[in-house]
């Protein structure tokens, strides 16, 4: 599996390798991770931000409903996110400011996937004495079928 | 069998549960999410200043706002046969813990396209002083094959 062994939870880890806005190429494809979803991992999401539905965690429930088994809570990309990008990627860098994003979802992600994210800056400027950066992410599953894009803008640390 | 589309109008109302925000619900979703950034974590680094903003010590994630919008969204669609297609967010105050927010929506239109019927709404997220903590919009799609 290509997944991390490990997930490194020390953010300021190898934080001087990581690419300040200056060195960000909008445009640039970045390094990203195959990451096999789990059940443990959605059940983990679910009770952080006190999803109940059936969907998500009953798997009778799920099997007899409107998508045959059981699926992720749309927002899981917050968790995908992270779980895609490897450690020197600048979406760690300690200081990262969200200053907002947009989703749109097509197919629910479902435990066992093995997802995979195209990733990259779309854009960068500065705005009131703050460094911007416009992200362009979209998660496929494993038969590449779009899960969901998402856009966003983060304000870099300086 | 009763259109729920047909039945919703502008100005209707959805509300999702309160959530209690504390240092133990914002490290759970570190937990969860994996974004382990000190603004989370680190209350001596968030004394600092962080080019025109200072937070004073740690604050909840953005994205534990989108979160819960979108659970709001989720136990509201899908039993009325919708499906939450878009949400987007922007963040207005930074929350703390200590505080309680709470995510609402309101219907701001209905459109019905080539293949399908669509619900558009005004999203929020509320403090317990009232105040606005995140705002945005979302889309819901009622599929025309769902209403037969």
């Amino acid at each position: 599996m290509a997944q991390e062994a490990k997930f490194e939870t020390d953010f300021w880890k190898d934080a001087n390798l990581r690419k300040v806005w200056d060195e960000i190429v909008p445009g640039e494809p970045r390094k990203t991770i195959p990451y096999t979803l789990t059940r443990e991992a959605i059940e983990l999401y679910c009770k952080a931000v006190g999803e109940t539905n059936p969907l998500y965690l009953d798997e009778a429930a799920a099997k007899a409903g409107p998508f045959g088994g059981l699926i992720a809570p749309p927002s899981i990309h917050i968790l995908l996110m992270f779980a895609c990008t490897p450690t020197d990627d600048w979406m760690r860098s300690p200081g990262t400011i969200n200053a907002g994003q947009s989703w749109s979802y097509n197919v629910p992600a479902r435990p066992g996937d093995v997802i995979r994210l195209e990733a990259r800056a779309l854009d960068k400027f500065i705005k009131r004495g703050r460094l911007f950066v416009v992200h362009d992410n979209v998660f496929f599953n494993q038969k590449n079928d779009v899960i969901c894009s998402g856009r966003g803008q983060t304000i870099r640390p300086m | 069998m009763t259109d729920i589309f047909e039945n919703l109008k502008d100005g209707d109302t959805i509300e999702g549960p309160s959530f209690a925000v504390s240092r133990e619900s914002i490290r759970l979703f570190c937990d969860a999410s994996l974004d382990y950034n000190p603004l989370h974590l680190d209350d001596d680094y968030m004394k600092g200043s962080f080019g025109k903003t200072s937070f004073g010590g740690i604050i909840m994630h953005g994205m534990n706002n989108f979160g819960l919008i979108s659970r709001m969204l989720t136990d509201w669609a899908f039993p009325a046969g919708g499906i939450h297609r878009r949400l987007e967010t922007r963040w207005l105050k930074p929350v703390r813990p200590g505080d309680t927010i709470r995510p609402t929506a309101i219907i701001k239109a209905k459109q019905t396209t080539a293949r399908s019927r669509w619900v558009l709404l005004d999203v929020m997220v509320s403090n317990q002083n009232g105040e606005k903590v995140a705002a945005g919009e979302a889309m819901v799609e009622f599929p025309v094959a769902k209403a037969a």
